[in-house]
């Protein structure tokens, strides 16, 4: 069986699989960014705790990603738990780094401008400050979800969900009918991912890029 | 909020001062100071004297180590400090205008946080672009990069009065801007300033700014510490010491006839018989200095100043003689 005629038989398989796929990489992101956005938030003023933050979500890169897996199996069994959990991880150091950069690129001056006509320091953050670091935080975002679409395959390690499935799968049976082409199907599947997060993030960025920082 | 008079609220400093930690001389060292309401008092001084510590103490930007500050009679340091800000304008060199907003945006921002309705504030808007020359129907709706330097500066004065606070704190706002651009700024300003007679503290370390645009002018000297506290005229005619006097520079003369509007020469005091035909001719409005100037331009000791003729020695006689009482008050409306 070619692979075109392996995928179209195995269709509803295989894009259950991606969405799924699509799925824990998004929900991952969006833990993943309340977290690293706050960080970033609490520490970027004071140069020793943001290099803490940054030393400590780089850190967690080091950790091999079967390791890490297997390591929280104890804690949080298989499957959904272990590998949201360990996507978050990895998906750290892009964010909390850009969140700290683009909070220390804001002119000072804004941000007095803002202090001075009567904002509380919590008003100027969210209406002044997080809007001009958005573009460099997105950025952040972006690399995240590249890194981690990848590493999102090994969750088959962990039992959970997404393309990993067919990839390992395949890889233990090569040799065997339609082995191959499994694994060859999978990996496909993470590659066209990829691409479409990516235009994802072109449209994201530029309807929530404010207009000002734009012209 | 604040006791005002027409416009503006008087401020009064007591003892204020200001140590930043780990340094061994006070950066503000005891200012006090009594500013009347509605007047433009100018704090000029070199740079690291102290002069913006003191201002953003007054709008607790900076806390005080101790001293009072009054606004109006209201203590300052017993206010929620984003509360007072909203009722203190603030405008800085750097302008600090909010990129990803828009100019209404920007300018609406105060009134926004002090709960205006949407259309008083969009009619307020107007009312600022209006004021500050920028037409409201084609800058509104810009961005800060889309405007020049000097614009943006204006809508940073515009930002500053929007919810028409009695006092004004100015650091070097015109600082950044040419040559060209900050003199139409300064006299843009002082036109306002003549309507609006809020009380205002402008920071600048450049004296001849300072001469133009002050009501009264502070010499600081390090600290904060105040060398002169007077009106321009009377700075000029008598500097406090010499570090005053070094500040003034050489020309103490010259800038002092800049003050001077030509029409403090009464025709009754005017000695010449000749007519003014043939003689350069200036404005009325012009000042003593202009006069001056052009009667050296063309090597006349005489010039025409509508309709009569101004000589050499009525402008000696305006330093020296019996004018200079006249002249050391304020014109209340004529070129400084
Ligand atoms: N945040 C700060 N921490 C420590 N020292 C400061 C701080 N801000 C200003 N200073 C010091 O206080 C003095 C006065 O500064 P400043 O008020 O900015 O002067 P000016 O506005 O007249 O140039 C300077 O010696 C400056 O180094
Ligand atoms: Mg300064």
């Amino acid at each position: 069986m070619s692979l075109s005629e392996y995928i179209a038989s195995r269709w509803d398989l295989l894009t259950q699989a991606a969405l799924e796929h699509a799925l824990v990489v998004a929900i991952s992101l969006v833990i993943a960014t309340i977290i690293g956005v706050g960080v970033g938030m609490l520490t970027y003023r004071s140069p020793r705790w943001a290099a803490f933050a940054i030393g400590t979500s780089g850190g967690f890169l080091t950790i091999p990603s079967f390791a890490l897996l297997g390591l929280l199996i104890p804690f949080l069994g298989l499957g959904w738990g272990p590998s949201v959990v360990a996507l978050v991880l990895y998906s750290l150091l892009p964010i909390v780094r850009n969140t700290v950069v683009g909070l220390k690129g804001v002119d000072p001056a804004i941000v007095e401008a803002g202090r001075g006509v009567g904002m509380s320091a919590a008003g100027v953050m969210t209406r002044v400050q997080l809007p001009l670091a958005w573009p460099v935080i997105l950025t952040g975002i972006r690399v995240s979800t590249q890194m981690i679409i990848g590493i999102a395959a090994i969750a088959a390690y962990v039992a959970g969900p997404g393309l990993g499935n067919q990839i390992f799968d395949g890889l233990s049976r090569l040799g065997s009918v339609n082995a191959l082409n499994s694994a060859l199907a999978g990996t496909l599947g993470v590659v066209i991912l990829a691409i479409l997060f990516d235009l994802f993030y072109v449209v994201i960025r530029r309807l929530t890029t404010a207009r000002g920082l734009r012209v | 909020m604040f006791d005002t008079t027409s416009g503006g609220a008087r401020i009064e400093l007591d003892g204020l001062t200001k140590r930043y930690p780990g340094q061994a001389e006070p950066a503000v060292d005891g200012v006090t100071l009594d500013i009347p309401a509605g007047e433009l008092v100018v704090f000029v001084g070199p740079s690291g004297c102290g002069k913006t510590t003191t201002m953003k103490m007054i709008n607790r930007l900076i806390e005080p180590t101790s001293g009072t500050i009054r606004i109006g009679g209201t203590d300052v340091l017993a206010m929620r400090p984003d509360e007072l800000r909203r009722h203190i304008g603030y405008v800085i060199q750097q302008i600090g205008l909010f990129p990803h907003l828009t100019i209404a945006e920007n300018v609406g921002l105060v009134p926004g946080l002090l709960k205006w309705s949407k259309d008083k504030i969009a009619r307020r808007v107007d009312e600022l672009l209006e004021l500050v020359g920028l037409d409201p129907a084609s800058y509104r709706g810009r961005y800060p990069r889309q405007l020049s330097g000097g614009q943006q500066q204006r809508i940073g004065v515009a930002r500053a009065l929007a919810a028409d606070p009695p006092v004004m704190l100015m650091d070097e706002p015109f600082g950044a801007t040419d040559p060209i651009t900050r003199e139409r700024l300064q006299n843009e300003f002082l036109r306002l300033q003549r309507e609006l007679r809020k009380t205002i503290i402008f920071v600048t370390h450049d004296f001849e700014e300072a001469i133009k645009l002050g009501d009264r002018i502070a010499v600081l000297r390090e600290s904060s510490r105040i060398a002169q506290y007077d009106t321009p005229a009377r700075i000029l005619a008598a500097p406090a010491d010499d570090y005053v006097a070094g500040f003034i520079g050489s020309d103490a003369t010259l800038k002092r006839l800049a003050l001077i509007p030509v029409s403090v020469l009464s025709p009754s005091t005017s000695t010449s018989t000749s007519t003014t035909d043939g003689l350069p001719q200036i404005a009325g409005s012009a000042t003593l200095r202009q006069a001056l100037d052009a009667m050296v331009a063309h090597g006349r000791q005489e010039i025409a100043v509508d309709g009569r003729v101004v000589t050499f020695a009525e402008i000696c006689a305006t330093v020296t003689g019996e004018q200079a009482g006249v002249a050391g008050e304020r014109p209340v409306s004529g070129v400084r």
